[in-house]
């Protein structure tokens, strides 16, 4: 198993109030793992490609596995989806959607695309602890992750 | 008199001045076989003919062929020239001794005849000869303009009905009702005494028509006339299509318009029998003279019962002017078509437009209305966590309401956004088992229906039949679970069946009149629950439509039946109900 301290989390979310829920679910779940947030696809994608404000390799380190809503200003989600799904290096790392849309369209969109799995933001305040609980542990503690 | 030739050669009587004693012959018509081309052309040659005695003896020329030429000698210009020994007996019939025909020829072609006739034999002077071949001529001369102009009167009277009626085209909408609503115009367009419109399978008529069920009949032929041209005419309809000689008194003439063949869309001008239409000399019945020996008498009137011979289902023909009429009047009709499918065109454009706005307000309601819901969900919650002891019970009890209405909200959303989704997604139509499907729905059902004795009833196997799995699947279950979740029995019975052809709620709806009655099942769900009263059968498919409070009977958003009406309607098929208020209620459906 990797040492899990090194395991980065990085969240494409435009929402500030879908975001504090999400950080304050992994604060409760005790993981020190760093959190970095993208609040649209044009900022995760210069983030993930060191570009823009994101030139320096120290604040925009290569994250283990993303968090990625669908629906984002500009550049949503499924645009960065495919953007990063196409580059030879980028695609190894994780994606997992986490979206408002229970959609059969969209999550089969988004599986054909590769992504490692979907979650539909739940309304339930003890599901999204559970959920979050759920996704660290396995993600952060559970399976080998690309170097 | 004069004498007038029809294009077919067959000529009639239009004018005549004579002693009072004699048979007028005013409005004779007769067949071209009376008077030969060759007679003709020889009429053409020599503008005067003259026969002072009809009883002349005739005398043969000598030798009878030239010896030079070893042919007989061409008497074409001859004034002195004899005729036919069957002209001296048709004249002799008639009482006449004498005759001198002047020739009007129009165009270099004969045009008719001025016709002179007297009972005893008569010389006319050379002087008088010559006056009269000089009349022949001077009308000659004037028949074709008098004729342009008598034709460009009637053409002007056509344009102006045209120009009029195509004016009044224009600023309808509809094109059958401008067609109807101006009978006469329709009719004097082409001069016809009748027409037919039809539109697709309905039909219309005006003025003297055949029988719609006749009429019917004759647009299936007349469907097939139709090749590259629009426009279809005869004048003898009863010869191209036989069934037509059972009404040549008012059809024997038809001119068609092709508007549109995919529509079916026709305008068919009838025209009378001519005979019908022509203003008899005499008694036509008394037309043929039979001698005592059996044979017929050559006689005038003879030949006036071949002619009614040759013109029975016969009409008077369409004039170049009226069947450009017509034309004229088709290309302003299809401007109308045309203008009417740009509009299509653009209510379309505009449903299109419309679906996908709908599609982006599924979107919304999925996304942008459920963020903030979800935000305010979330933050009641962590207001709870955080603050719960300053808040006290009743603080933590209001937003726990809260929360419990924003849960609400959410229903509500995710049931309008799968009410759009179902009307959209494109149904998935296979042959199902329905069997196989109800026992997926029941096992699911029960599962989750564990506390509640529940005893379902189905007496004998449902058929096959093609529809959405997953469709009929939420159909059965929104129909079952209502059952069960509106029923306060302890013994909670849900029977599930289909009806057969002679059953009688299916004679009622009048199904088995389709045929095929498979196809046309009829399928129920029935309960003992609490029932419906009557005023609501129809307002509980409406979306969001409840009957009870959210606390009674488990809540809900009140979405389920109208699902199921949009899945029954999606496979073309209705769905009602019949209920028993606190005895239970059956919901009918029929898929296809």
């Amino acid at each position: 198993m990797n040492k899990p301290n090194k395991r980065s989390l990085l969240i494409v979310e435009d929402s500030d109030e879908d975001f504090t829920a999400l950080v304050r679910m992994i604060s409760k779940a005790n993981i020190s793992n760093p959190v970095y947030r993208c609040e649209d696809g044009e900022e995760a994608l210069d983030f993930l490609y060191g570009k823009g404000e994101y030139t320096d390799k120290f604040i925009a380190p290569r994250p283990s596995v993303i968090v990625l809503d669908l629906n984002l200003p500009g550049i949503d989600g499924r645009e960065v989806l495919t953007t990063l799904k196409q580059n030879q290096d980028l695609r190894m790392i994780p994606i997992i959607i986490f979206s408002t849309s229970s959609n059969p369209k969209d999550i089969d969109a988004c599986y054909l695309q590769g992504v490692s799995g979907y979650i539909v933001k739940p309304m339930n305040i003890n599901i999204l602890n559970q959920l979050v609980k759920t996704f660290l542990e396995y993600w952060f503690q559970s399976v080998e992750l690309p170097n | 008199m004069v004498y007038r030739f029809d294009p077919d050669g067959s000529g009639s009587v239009i004018a005549e001045a004579i002693e009072e004693n004699l048979e007028p012959f005013l409005g004779l018509h007769y067949p071209a076989t009376d008077i030969p081309k060759q007679a003709k052309y020889l009429y053409t040659l020599n503008l005067l003919r003259l026969i002072p005695d009809v009883k002349y003896e005739p005398v043969g020329i000598i030798p009878p062929l030239n010896p030079l030429t070893n042919n007989p000698l061409d008497m074409s210009m001859a004034v002195l020239r004899s005729i036919s020994p069957l002209h001296a007996e048709y004249l002799d019939n008639m009482g006449v001794s004498a005759t001198m025909c002047i020739s009007l020829v129009k165009n270099k072609q004969l045009w008719g005849l001025i016709a002179c006739h007297h009972n005893t034999p008569k010389k006319v002077s050379y002087e008088t000869r010559t006056i009269c071949e000089f009349i022949g001529q001077i009308i000659s001369f004037e028949l074709a303009a008098r004729e342009n102009s008598q034709d460009s009167e009637y053409k002007i009277k056509l344009q102006s009905i045209q120009s009029e009626f195509i004016a009044r085209i224009s600023h309808e909408q509809e094109l059958k009702t401008v067609l109807i609503q101006n009978p006469d115009s329709l009719l004097d367009l082409v001069g016809a005494e009748g027409v037919a419109l039809s539109f697709g399978d309905e039909i219309t008529l005006i003025g003297k028509t055949p029988e719609k069920s006749a009429v019917v009949d004759l647009l299936l032929w007349l469907d097939t006339q139709f090749q590259a041209d629009v426009i279809y005419e005869t004048t003898h309809l009863a010869q191209s299509y036989p069934a037509a000689s059972n009404y040549t008194e008012v059809a024997s003439g038809l001119l068609a318009l092709l508007i549109s063949k995919v529509e079916k869309t026709f305008i068919i001008w009838f025209r009378p029998e001519v005979l019908q239409t022509v203003n008899w000399g005499g008694d036509p019945n008394k037309a043929v003279e039979i001698k005592s020996d059996g044979t017929l008498r050559m006689s005038p009137r003879k030949s006036f019962a071949q002619w009614q011979e040759s013109v029975t289902q016969r009409s008077l023909p369409w004039k170049t002017c009226e069947i450009e009429a017509a034309l004229e009047l088709r290309s302003s009709i299809v401007g109308i078509v045309l203008r009417k499918a740009n509009q299509l065109a653009q209510v379309n454009q505009e449903l299109s437009r419309s679906n996908t706005e709908l599609d982006s307000f599924a979107y919304i309601a999925s996304h942008d209305l459920k963020e903030p819901l979800r935000g305010i969900y979330n933050y009641s919650s962590f207001l709870i966590e955080d603050y719960g002891e300053i808040l006290g019970d009743d603080g933590a009890d209001k937003l726990n309401t809260l929360m419990r209405l924003t849960h609400r909200m959410e229903d509500l959303i995710n049931s309008l956004l799968h009410y759009s989704r179902l009307g959209r997604a494109e149904l998935q139509v296979k042959s199902i088992d329905l069997n196989n499907l109800l026992e997926g729905v029941l096992d699911v059902i029960k599962a989750s229906a564990r506390d509640t004795e529940v005893h379902f009833k189905i007496h004998r196997p449902l058929p096959t039949i093609k529809c959405d799995r997953t469709q009929v699947n939420e159909l059965f279950t929104n129909l079952i679970s209502n059952g069960i979740k509106y029923n306060k029995q302890n013994k909670k019975i849900i029977e599930i069946g289909y009806l057969d052809g002679d059953s009688q709620i299916e004679l009622e709806k009048g199904v088995t009149d389709v045929g095929d009655t498979k196809e046309k099942t009829i399928f129920y769900v029935r309960d003992n629950g609490i029932g419906i009263r009557e005023k609501h059968a129809e307002s509980i498919f409406r979306i969001f439509k409840r009957l009870h409070s959210q606390r009674k009977y488990g809540g809900g958003t009140g979405a389920g039946l109208t699902i199921a009406k949009k899945i029954v309607e999606r496979h073309g098929g209705e769905i009602w109900v019949e209920s028993v208020y606190t005895k239970g209620s059956v919901f009918y459906f029929t898929l296809q």
